[in-house]
């Protein structure tokens, strides 16, 4: 394997630099697991690099905010303010990950019919 | 007979006489020669006093306050000492004047130097420690709150960084920090990142250009001077522009402000520090000690690249422009690798793969699992999953085995029995479990009292999966 190639060096960019001094997302429905997923007809030409960077990575599938703050080396609530951003000109949308308890569980329900015809 | 006598005495007066005479009129021209010779050498005394004088008042304290600077001297008062004995004693009496404070001068400057240099890296280490300790902190704290708090203090922490890290190479260190060959956009944001109006700073062109390694700290350093000058000497309310373009030999980063702007002079004077040619005396910078352009100054002459203020901005203000040669660039490619593979896992080339493995690791077990998950399973039991996982594995892409971690090994031998029998349940036997379930419900409901609700649901829920269970509750 070649080493690893030089990706960006962490403490240049300041994070303040990144989201212009904000600390506090515009929207607060973010969580470590909520899933983004982009939106490809809008221009990320006028973005920041790093937004330009989050759009390219979720142009691939829905991710993860965990996963894309991983990927761009960010602080998670920093990443937060970016997705904000982006969710709210529009370039991202989000999901709240689907609780697998909350699932319809069709065998019970099919036990349940098929009990209730038995009954009936 | 007598008569001769008062003759030859009248004689002999004569003579004497004369001879007095003559000898008196010589001894007036001596004592003349002699006055005039005196005031002479009274006038030359008085006039190597002056020159004395005038050495220790005004030629010494003149090489005292010029330093080593090419600056024209006075010269002796009194034209016609030139050439003697005195004179010459007096030029290496100068010279030697000068040769002491010369050294005496180098000497304080480099003491001076090394002590700002040593508390300067301490600080400088301290700066780093800190800045490492916040970058932790943002990492782990999730609270907006906090981590506003937190951007402040790595704001401040930042500029700290920079006056250290400036004043330590204007003392003739190396600016203590070794980086990644860097894109010319994030080395610009990085000197962003440095000075108290980062937010006035306008970063316009994406040019796909990048520092080498050894640069890429003393360019962010120049910048951040270069920027910090730029805001401080513009209103408050205007943008510094910063544009970023190739060029025929290299690179140049435009810094363009609208503020005072500088007159011939001070151009001048810039021009004369930022090349970096002129020794710079730490103990001379004014007070308060502007170190901007000579910081820039120093690095420019020993990193290669170079600035020139020289120009007036459209906006009114200075042209700040800093030339980067050819030497200094390079080409990076950062995001292409990161991000192809997320489309095409299958497409990755090997080389490439080391920076895409840990992205494309994940997707490819995303994208196909959803489509089968609404046909075979929509219950979406997480072991139903695992158990998908393999056979995608194998389709997709060989060169990706990782996924397999993704298998919970201890559930899978228990899962699948629980599974796998309400499968084979008829519609028979589940309608008697249900027919079961809800007679001892009701029996439960009907046997025990009202307030204990607990009792009956227990052997309920036990009564459930068993079918031996069944005929007993309702006999």
């Amino acid at each position: 394997m070649t080493p690893p190639a030089p990706r960006r060096d962490k403490g240049l960019v300041r994070p303040y630099v990144v989201t212009d001094g904000r600390a506090h997302p515009t929207r607060n429905t973010f969580d470590l697991v909520t899933l983004v997923m982009a939106h490809g007809d809008l221009p990320i030409g006028g973005l920041s690099p790093e937004k330009r960077a989050l759009m390219e990575l979720c142009l691939g599938g829905a991710l993860s905010v965990a996963e894309i703050a991983g990927h761009l080396m960010l602080p998670v609530s920093v990443t937060k303010v970016l997705l904000g951003d982006l969710v709210d000109s529009g370039h991202l949308s989000t999901r709240a990950p689907i609780p697998s308890a909350q699932l319809p569980e069709a065998q019970i329900l099919q036990e349940v019919l098929d009990g209730l015809r038995a009954r009936l | 007979m007598s008569h001769h006598i008062p003759e030859a005495v009248i004689w002999c007066l004569a003579v004497a006489l004369t001879a007095v005479l003559i000898l008196l009129v010589r001894q007036r021209g001596i004592t003349a020669g002699v006055r005039r010779r005196v005031a002479q050498l009274e006038e030359s005394l008085q006039a190597r006093d002056e020159e004395v004088r005038h050495l220790v008042g005004v030629r010494l304290p003149a090489v005292a306050e010029t330093m080593n600077q090419p600056v024209p001297l006075p010269g002796p008062l009194d034209e016609r000492l030139a050439g003697t004995v005195f004179a010459q004693s007096l030029q290496s009496a100068l010279e030697l004047f000068t040769q002491a404070v010369d050294k005496a001068q180098a000497r304080a400057d480099q003491s001076a130097k090394a002590a700002l240099k040593a508390s300067m890296r301490a600080l400088q280490g301290l700066a780093h420690e800190q800045q490492l300790a916040i970058s932790d902190m943002q990492d782990r704290h999730d609270n907006p709150d906090v981590l506003r708090d937190l951007l402040e203090i790595d704001h401040a922490n930042s500029q700290f960084g920079r006056r250290a890290q400036a004043i330590a190479v204007l003392c003739g260190s190396w600016p203590g920090r070794q980086r990644v060959a860097s894109q010319l956009t994030d080395v610009v944001r990085g000197a962003t990142s440095r000075i108290r109006d980062y937010r006035r700073v306008r970063v316009h062109s994406q040019a796909d250009i990048a520092v080498v390694s050894r640069v890429v700290e003393p360019v962010v350093l120049a910048v951040a001077e270069l920027l910090d000058n730029a805001a401080r000497h513009s209103q408050p309310n205007t943008t510094v522009e910063v544009s970023l373009q190739p060029v025929h030999n290299g690179a140049v980063v435009i810094i363009d402000d609208a503020g005072v702007g500088m007159d011939g002079q001070e151009v001048q004077h810039a021009v004369a520090l930022l090349s970096g040619q002129r020794v710079v005396d730490v103990s001379r910078l004014g007070d308060p000690p502007q170190f901007g352009f000579p910081v820039i100054g120093v690095l420019a002459a020993r990193y290669g690249f170079s600035v020139s203020v020289d120009t007036r901005s459209p906006y009114g203000g200075v042209r700040a422009v800093l030339f980067l040669p050819s030497a200094l660039l390079t080409h990076l490619e950062i995001d292409g690798p990161g991000t192809t593979p997320l489309r095409h896992p299958a497409a990755t080339g090997t080389g490439r793969g080391t920076t895409g493995a840990p992205r494309s690791q994940q997707p490819p077990v995303r994208s196909p699992e959803r489509p089968p998950a609404p046909e075979e399973f929509p219950a979406g039991h997480p072991d139903r999953l695992a158990d998908d996982a393999p056979a995608v594995t194998g389709s997709t892409a060989g060169g990706l085995p990782k996924r397999r971690r993704r298998q919970p090994p201890a559930p899978r031998p228990a899962a699948p029995p629980p599974a796998e029998s309400p499968s084979e349940r008829t519609a028979e036997q589940t309608a008697r479990i249900m027919g079961a379930f809800a007679r001892g419900t009701r029996s439960g409901r009907d046997a025990c009292d009202p307030p204990v609700t607990g009792g009956p649901t227990g052997p309920a829920d036990h009564g459930a999966p068993t079918p031996d269970d069944e005929g007993k509750p309702p006999a």
